[in-house]
């Protein structure tokens, strides 16, 4: 009996390991025989570990807004009125867009935009109805918009839009606007949507909803049922917002998202993120798809999709930098490749349009309710900037692949914002400098310890008002869980600091509590927070036009810390009233530090398929053309 | 046993309302609350205000949790923004990938480990027994990332025989249909399962065939074969059996691990997604899911003991 259970383990194990090899020898000669098949017609992508796109109607609440959503599946299909993102640089793109450059008049109050006659997948034309039709339905559902911010912006500076003709569509401004900012920060929301849409049923005639041929803001309630109608069948019901409307499965077959202007049309879509999509014959665009299928594969993790690469099964991937042996000596040069990749796939990193930081709280009652009035010390602030050695952790932490962020507007890629003072760096790594700047307003330094306030007052050499003698300096620091270089980033930084006696006590939390806790004070509630990083900074999409009135005006509704400056806010006001230059607000917010400006890593190291043409350079907005694509 | 039945099943009851109570109420201490979670950094508190009143987050706490168990008993488990689905349909999708895939593990896992401990057992102090104690105890002590890692770099990279990962659009049968992209995640997730069975295994045995029946049963001139399999077995089995019954759980709450190295989206993905995003829905969801999950399998490793061994009475005293 022994020997016969024995026999039967081991017998177990043999044809185990049997079945494996004959399974392996028959995989293997199935490779060889795929090798040599033709050129391929359909190109893979891999999205961003579990962000699948999840919503396609392209006017929607924030909590759909996202680039997965946004750059890499509403516009392969739907185009936005103008297109940003020229090259590698965050411009406009009037070659990939509906319309022509914007003409401003009258004292830049009147904008005239001039469609060019691409037409739908259906035959529409996408006309100046079509822009009307999503403007009326940002008139009666501004508050359903993800990004609307009440008197900021459209709908609420705009006094009439009229339709000229089919091709021409005219805005009416109720004050002058800076023209870059207004296409950079405001046409870029419009996308176009076809007559077809303008339905409260399926099946039922273009235009029978009566939202996109109604004048300007005369017809809110029929733009809200159209709203309403085109939201459900996106999965989302405005009018019962916590029941699934399990749209979600048959975005593919749905008639009314079939009508494309964009190169690509839906032909599959699953909840788990796989999305194919067939290239659009009828698409007017300057560059045709050339590969027949643009297949987005979903993952569920960094590995899982770099071992998919390893295997080469995408086109398009991107490796965590993790599996990144030799970094780069410098951000725009590209290093090696990761060894198990380098055969196959050729490494390019592509840096976001946006700044990293993360922001004081400036209404703090932290720290013995000092925090706030020390961070209100702009000699603070930069003592602390200057113990910040972005080249440093860019260097060890980001292997190269990272770049400083030194004010407002980012410093790379080119730009047309940036000035060239700007890609200096203020205030320099400098401890010696830093102990000196705390010394000479009243703190004695304690290098490693705890340094406290001597001199207290509001004279020149003196703390600061409101901060008493003997109060150290010593902050609360929360940073999110789940990545070991924003760990390894926080922990250099606060040794960094403790250089000059400024005790950073770091704490990990998860990234929507962080979220949750870097909120402006509110009067009369507990407000203890003193700094809170959540990782990302500002991305500036679709506020391509990087002015600060979203994060860094007074009572702005992004402005996390309170910053409050009436310099900096009439700053901001001349740069989005009047055509000037960014010089003057983004070299005095880059001496202010209204935020303690951080590293920006990049976006992804994207790993293209050798071979494969047309995929970069990538856009800084993260954009993907796979209609550009060639093999 | 009727009455034991309807008694354990009042008790679950008890259970999973104090489950979903104690999740919901933890998930009000959540810092700027749903809104933010959903709406993410850019939301004006205007946005933030309008999503709270939409959806009924305004209201006293008790009368969001009634309306909670009314949609539940409704079987609405919600709806979850971050994946624009119905919690009933995401755990739907996700539940039968995982049961499958966790209970085709499970199964091979006692297909292997059984027969390798009582082979143990038997061989005891042999260099068989010797040889498979280590072995499981270094599968007892792998981590299951570095399992996974391991046998994808020898198969899928280095022998190329196997695919690191199955076709991301797979169902849940296809563990059946198309098993060879799932031998590697099967070999993970069995991997621990195999050394902990047949560790019990081989410690039941060996108590088992000191007892007087087994020699009782050789006296009277039964077979090896009878006597290990007809006799041993069915007692060594017991403590088996109730392992099953706690491995319920696990083979409903998933492998986050497993999952995400072979790129198979289940419940522990889903449920730890739940909790990092702070989607309250979707995280009351799969807590109830486990909670029954686990109160199920209690009540099976009960049923299942007393099936087997007939001097148990369930329900008597």
């Amino acid at each position: 009996m022994k020997r016969h259970l024995t026999k039967v383990a081991v017998s177990a194990l043999v044809l185990g390991s049997l079945s494996l090899a004959s399974i392996g020898l028959g995989t293997l000669s199935a490779g060889a025989k795929a090798k040599a098949a033709a050129k391929p017609t359909v190109a893979t992508w891999a999205e961003a570990p579990q962000t699948p796109p999840n919503y396609i109607f392209p006017f929607m609440g924030l909590e759909y807004f996202s680039v997965s959503t946004i750059n890499q599946f509403q516009f392969l299909m739907y185009r936005p009125l103008y297109w940003f993102g020229k090259g590698a640089s965050p411009d406009i793109n009037l070659d990939l867009s509906t319309a022509t450059a914007p003409v401003y008049s009258n004292g830049n109050k009147t904008v005239t935009i001039n469609m060019k006659g691409w037409k739908w997948s259906n035959g529409e034309t996408v006309s100046a109805t079509d822009v009307m039709f999503w403007m009326n339905m940002l008139h009666g559902d501004k508050d359903n918009w993800a990004d609307y911010t009440p008197d900021l912006g459209i709908p609420d500076d705009i006094s009439n839009v009229t339709v000229n003709s089919d091709t021409q569509i005219t805005f009416q401004l109720t004050g002058p606007v800076n023209p870059d900012w207004f296409t950079y920060n405001e046409l870029s929301q419009i996308s176009p949507m076809p007559l077809a849409w303008d339905v409260t049923a399926l099946g039922a005639a273009a235009g029978s909803g009566g939202c996109a041929r109604a004048a300007y803001g005369s017809a809110d309630a029929a733009c809200h049922k159209v709203f309403t109608f085109l939201s459900r069948q996106s999965g989302y019901d405005p009018d019962n917002p916590k029941k699934a409307t399990g749209a979600l499965k048959s975005y593919a077959t749905n008639p009314i998202w079939h009508v494309v202007d964009g190169p690509w049309q839906l032909s599959k879509f699953n909840a788990s993120g796989n999305v194919e999509f067939t290239a659009n014959a009828k698409y007017s665009g300057p560059i045709k798809p050339s590969i027949k299928k643009f297949v987005e594969v979903p993952f569920t993790s960094d590995t899982a999709e770099y071992n998919a690469l390893v295997n080469g099964k995408l086109d398009v991937g991107f490796v965590p930098s993790a599996n990144i042996t030799t970094g780069t000596t410098k951000a725009t040069r590209t290093g090696p490749n990761s060894t198990r990749l380098a055969g196959k796939y050729s490494l390019a990193p592509v840096y976001g349009w946006g700044i990293n930081y993360f922001p004081y709280n400036f209404g703090s009652t932290g720290n013995h309710g000092t925090a706030g009035k020390i961070f209100s010390q702009l000699y603070f602030r930069q003592a602390f900037q200057r113990l910040v050695d972005q080249s440093l952790y860019i260097k060890k932490i980001s292997k190269g692949y990272g770049i400083p962020t030194y004010g407002p507007v980012p410093v790379y890629p080119q730009n047309k914002f940036t000035s060239a003072s700007a890609n200096k760096n203020p205030y320099a790594y400098s401890v010696n400098t830093a102990r000196k700047i705390l010394a000479e307003h009243g703190w004695k330094v304690i290098p490693n310890g705890q340094t406290s306030c001597m001199h207290p007052g509001t004279g020149p050499k003196n703390c600061g008002a409101g901060i008493p003698a003997g109060t150290k300096l010593t902050f609360t620091l929360e940073y999110p869980t789940g990545g070991a270089s924003t760990a390894q980033l926080m922990n250099a930084e606060k040794s960094s600091w403790a250089q000059a006696g400024i005790d950073i006590t770091l704490k990990s939390a998860s990234f929507n509590t962080i979220l949750g806790k870097a909120v402006p004070c509110e009067k009369g509630k507990a407000c203890d927070w003193e700094l809170e990083s959540w990782g990302g900074g500002w991305i500036y999409a679709p506020d391509y036009y990087p002015t600060g009135e979203a994060i860094f005006a007074t009572g702005s509704g992004s402005n996390s810390g309170s910053y409050n400056d009436p310099k900096n806010d009439a700053l901001i006001k001349a740069t989005t009233d009047s055509k000037i230059s960014l010089n003057a607000y983004q070299m005095y917010l880059a001496k202010q530090l209204p935020v303690v400006w951080q590293p920006n890593t990049a976006a992804a190291l994207t790993e293209i398929r050798k071979g494969l043409k047309g995929v970069t350079p990538q856009s800084p907005l993260i954009s993907i053309t796979p209609e550009a694509w060639r093999f | 046993m009727l009455g034991y039945l309807v008694r354990r099943v009042l008790q679950a009851f008890v259970v999973i309302l104090g489950v979903t109570l104690i999740v919901f109420l933890l998930s009000q201490l959540i810092p700027g609350g749903q809104a933010r979670a959903a709406l993410g950094p850019r939301a004006t508190s205007g946005q933030l205000a309008n999503f709270n009143h939409l959806n009924g987050y305004d209201q006293p706490i008790w009368q969001q949790y009634w309306n909670y168990l009314i949609a539940l008993f409704h079987g609405d488990l919600g709806y979850s923004y971050k994946n624009n689905q119905g919690v009933t349909s995401l755990i739907a999708d996700r539940l039968g990938k995982t049961m499958v895939l966790v209970g085709v593990s499970t199964l091979f896992a006692l297909a292997v480990a059984i027969p390798i401990g009582m082979a143990q057992a038997v061989r005891r102090n042999r260099p068989f027994d010797y040889g498979m104690t280590a072995v499981t105890f270094i599968l007892y002590a792998m981590p299951a990332f570095l399992a996974g890692e391991l046998l994808i770099i020898f198969f899928s990279f280095t022998l190329n025989w196997l695919p690191s990962q199955p076709p991301t659009d797979a169902s849940a049968w296809a563990v059946l249909t198309n098993p060879v992209p799932f031998i590697l995640p099967i070999l993970t997730l069995s991997a621990l399962e195999i050394a902990a069975f047949s560790r019990y295994m081989r410690s039941a045995m060996l108590d088992t065939l000191t007892e007087d029946y087994i020699r009782t049963a050789k006296a009277k001139g039964a077979s090896s074969r009878r006597v290990l399999w007809g006799h041993a077995l069915r007692n060594a089995i017991l403590p088996i059996l109730t392992l099953i019954g706690l491995t319920l759980p696990a083979v409903v709450g998933g492998a986050l691990i497993t999952e995400a190295i072979f790129n198979y989206p289940g419940m522990g993905l889903l449920t730890v997604q739940a909790a990092s995003n702070d989607d309250v829905p979707l995280v009351l969801g799969t807590t109830l899911v486990a909670t029954i999950a686990t109160v199920l399998g209690s009540l099976l490793a009960d049923l299942l003991y007393a099936a087997a061994d007939p001097r148990i009475r369930l329900g008597e005293q």
